[in-house]
């Protein structure tokens, strides 16, 4: 504690403060920049950080990771195109909300949920960043791919509309996640003989061909009664209470933060989850917890409040095996290994014995970052929000060629150009036949992990089953994804005739087209 | 169609631009005069780019012109080298790698065709320290101890992340008759959550052990020499298995670059032996400087090539 007040004095001075504001807004911008973000943001500011002092580059780093992070949810509202896969489920409610013209409705939602997410989970980190991460171990493969069955069946079954074809999105999720040479035999799976394919489709330009490209193709198809929507939304007069969120708002969106926040901290702690596990779990377990589940994807402010406060509180939690351990829980974190090193530090158990008030520093740094981000992001929207007015036709082209630079900056080839081409035909075939690319996403996102602890897992029980029986926590993880599967198609019967209902109510129906 | 036609159109720039600069002189007494790209086949964060970007900076300032980081990752550098392959021998593109790319990654992969002289040597820098790893705790402190424990305990839980690592358990398991299962395991932060998490009992570690010195210990080094940060820790050799590879950072630059470039890279590079800030990162990283010149450095390509042939082809590992 005492370290921590000794960290606050080191942390505030004008410079610092100035680098981690950078590294907010930074981050921020290129969050909320759709085809930019987190990737491209490290990436500038990686050479920057060899001339800063240990603690305000880590810090700016960390600020970009949390700038980026509620960013993301900027692009998802304002044009259904989420600037990560993190901020797919942000947009399934945040979008219909802005088309209904309360685009700043929704944006402070997400930075509230966003930034309370964020700085519970710091305290998180803080508190019990050491004990946390030792228990952590104990989830091993076996556990871990339990979990991440789970994961997969719930989210496959929430996401869309039915089950079936929420399941045959996951499963070619699952298939593009094994091309690229196999982990640890290096066979090479449906790599034709493409080099750059070896290790496998990258993440990046493949989100934001499915997620950004794909949907400004189906926006320009609709660009007529977009524009003609924007017109209405502003010629019929404003509401103040759209602008603002409402103290209603609040009553109906705080529980799904707490329950984001608890998620997200949850999955950044285990290694191979991720973000986009974090707030599509958030999301769907919100919506199944509300009365009217088939409401979501309409236009639920409570969406957004569960989506990005996980999104957020995934990237605090996920230092946590870092800081106590040494191993890097998301993409930042190993960059920031690299960060520590640089400048002296070993991160691992020893970083706390070494170096305390070092830690003390980051986390204070952390903090201030957090605040930083709240003002930062309070006046990105505004800023931001204008963009809805702004015709489709002319934000169409703007989009595009930040996505080129997205996908190519990952890996500076024309190669990630390619891929995020391929994928922008499978997204909008998708879109078109009304399969979930967000689950076709997860699928991808937790596919070689699935594969790997599945295969680790095989070998530590020496290949017998009744070995199982010395993992309890594995062994309710499969019952619960038993039950899920239940649980799902039970549901499902009783909601595809809710929808029919919904589809006779056509005062809800609208813009079908932007969601899934 | 269209991707193979625009790679023709794609090698016909390309070869236009290498004729047109084969008709300007090799103007070596002047290099360098402008901005130097340094590719990296890792993503950006790792390792090895954390102490190549480090050499960056020396050779920067010993060179006089800025030396631009590039990261291009796939396929452990392969996609990176081959690029590599692609561009003007005038020393204004180099690489900075593992030269497991060159005399490794051949023998493990079959669309990978590198030999040695397929490149230019600048020197190398850095060694990796692999070994195998147990927990600090373990019934075991050297190979021999871990071979007797292995036998009364059959099905024990081995970490491989490649197929060096799986040949080298391969290797002593067919010769003790132990009985194994293999755990497969993806990259360095796999490998400590599966030893600190106890889910195998020995794994290979590429040098991320040291910075675990009160929970990790090496029982046996994988490398031809004794590792500076364990002297008394015996190689694998001296156990008695033939079968010690090494990996070392190397500065790899197109066929044909001339000798005079070559040395003045090589000379920039030796100033990272004595330059505090690159010692102070390589130490945090527990990466042992071991600087080789043009000569030796082109030397051990080749030496490492022929034996790292020899003991996959011994084990029975076709490329793949």
């Amino acid at each position: 504690m005492d370290y921590l007040i000794t960290g606050f004095s080191h942390v505030l001075n004008p410079i610092t403060i100035l680098w981690v504001t950078v590294g907010v807004t930074l981050g921020y911008v290129l969050g909320a920049l759709p085809g930019l973000g987190k990737a491209t943001g490290v990436a500038v500011a990686i050479p920057m950080t060899f001339y800063l002092d240990p603690v305000t580059a880590i810090a700016m780093l960390i600020g970009i990771a949390k700038g980026s992070g509620a960013g993301s949810a900027v692009s998802a509202i304002l044009l259904n195109t989420p600037g990560e896969p993190s901020s797919a489920p942000t947009a399934l409610d945040g979008y219909p909300l802005a088309r209904q013209g309360k685009a700043q409705k929704a944006l402070k939602m997400g930075l509230f949920a966003s930034v309370i997410g964020d700085f519970i989970s710091t305290l998180v980190l803080i508190v019990l960043a050491a004990p946390l991460a030792r228990y952590a171990l104990l989830i091993g493969p076996i556990e871990l791919c339990a979990i991440l069955l789970f994961s997969l069946t719930f989210i496959g079954g929430l996401a869309g509309k039915s089950l079936i074809k929420g399941l045959i999105a996951a499963a070619f999720g699952v298939f593009f996640a094994t091309v690229g040479l196999e982990t640890e035999t290096f066979i090479p799976r449906l790599t034709f003989d493409i080099l750059e394919l070896d290790s496998g489709i990258s993440l990046v330009p493949m989100a934001i061909g499915m997620l950004a490209i794909a949907e400004m193709i189906v926006q320009a198809g609709n660009m007529k009664k977009l524009d003609a929507e924007t017109a209405n939304m502003y010629s019929k007069g404003r509401k103040k209470e759209d602008n603002i969120v409402t103290a209603s708002d609040w009553r109906r969106s705080l529980p799904a933060i707490f329950r984001g926040t608890l998620i997200g901290s949850i999955v950044g702690i285990l290694p191979g989850l991720g973000a986009s596990v974090g707030s599509f779990l958030s999301y769907g377990a919100t919506k199944k917890a509300s009365k009217t589940p088939e409401k979501f994807g309409t236009g639920m402010i409570e969406g957004i409040a569960a989506a990005e406060s996980a999104d957020n509180a995934v990237v605090p939690s996920s230092f946590i095996p870092l800081f106590a351990l040494g191993i890097p829980g998301s993409v930042i974190a190993a960059i920031l290994i690299a960060a520590f090193v640089l400048h002296g530090l070993t991160p691992g158990p020893q970083m706390f014995q070494k170096q305390p008030q070092m830690v003390a520093d980051i986390y204070a740094a952390m903090l201030c970052a957090s605040v930083i981000l709240l003002a930062v992001g309070y006046a990105g929207q505004r800023l931001f929000s204008q963009i809805i007015r702004v015709p489709i036709r002319l934000i169409i082209p703007g989009v595009m060629f930040l996505c080129c630079i997205g996908a190519y900056m990952e890996t500076s080839s024309v190669f990630s150009i390619y891929v995020m081409l391929f994928f922008t035909v499978i997204g909008f075939i998708a879109r078109k036949l009304d399969f979930s690319f967000v689950t076709f996403l997860i699928g991808f996102v937790i596919g070689p992990n699935l594969e790997l602890t599945f295969r680790q897992a095989i070998q530590i029980l020496d290949q017998k089953a009744i070995n199982l029986i010395h993992h309890p926590i594995a062994i309710i993880f499969i019952i619960l994804t038993m039950v899920t599967v239940v649980w799902i198609a039970r549901g499902s019967g009783s909601s595809k005739r809710a929808a029919k209902a919904a589809e006779v109510d056509k005062q809800t129906k609208t813009n079908k087209e932007g969601e899934t | 169609m269209s991707l193979s036609m625009k790679r023709s159109i794609m090698g016909t720039v390309v070869a236009l631009a290498v004729g047109w600069t084969g008709l300007m002189p090799a103007m070596a007494a002047d290099y360098p005069t402008k901005p130097i790209t340094m590719l990296i086949g890792y993503k950006a964060g790792g390792q090895t780019d954390l102490v190549g970007r480090a050499t960056a900076r020396v050779m920067s300032e010993q060179l006089g012109v800025p030396i631009n980081v590039v990261n291009k990752p796939g396929a452990g550098g392969a996609v990176a080298a081959a690029g590599l392959q692609r561009e003007d021998a005038d020393g204004y593109t180099i690489m900075f790698h593992a030269n497991s790319v060159i005399n490794t990654a051949p023998f493990l992969m079959k669309r990978v065709i590198f030999k040695p002289e397929d490149f230019e040597y600048a020197g190398m820098i850095t060694a990796y320290q692999a070994g195998l790893v147990t927990q600090k705790d373990a019934p075991f402190n050297n190979l021999a101890e871990f071979v007797t424990w292995a036998k009364a305990n059959p099905g024990f839980s081995y970490g491989s992340l490649s197929p060096a690592s799986r040949m080298t358990m391969d290797q002593i398991s067919q010769k003790e008759g132990l009985d194994v299962n293999i755990v497969p395991l993806k990259g360095g932060g796999d490998m400590i959550n599966a030893i600190l998490g106890k889910q195998v009992i020995l794994a290979l570690s590429g040098g991320i052990h040291n910075n675990y010195p009160d929970e990790m210990k090496m029982i046996s080094a994988l490398t031809t020499f004794r590792h500076p940060s364990a002297p008394d820790v015996n190689t694998i050799e001296e156990n008695g298995y033939p079968i010690g590879m090494d990996t070392r950072t190397v500065l790899i630059l197109p066929k044909g670059t001339p000798r005079e470039i070559l040395d003045q890279l090589a000379d920039a590079l030796k100033a990272a032996e004595t330059d505090e800030g690159f010692k102070k990162i390589v130490a945090t990283a527990n990466v042992p400087i071991m600087y080789f010149d043009v000569d030796a450095s082109y030397k051990e390509m080749q030496d490492s090539y022929t034996s790292n042939g020899a003991i996959m082809k011994n084990a029975g590992i076709e490329p793949k």
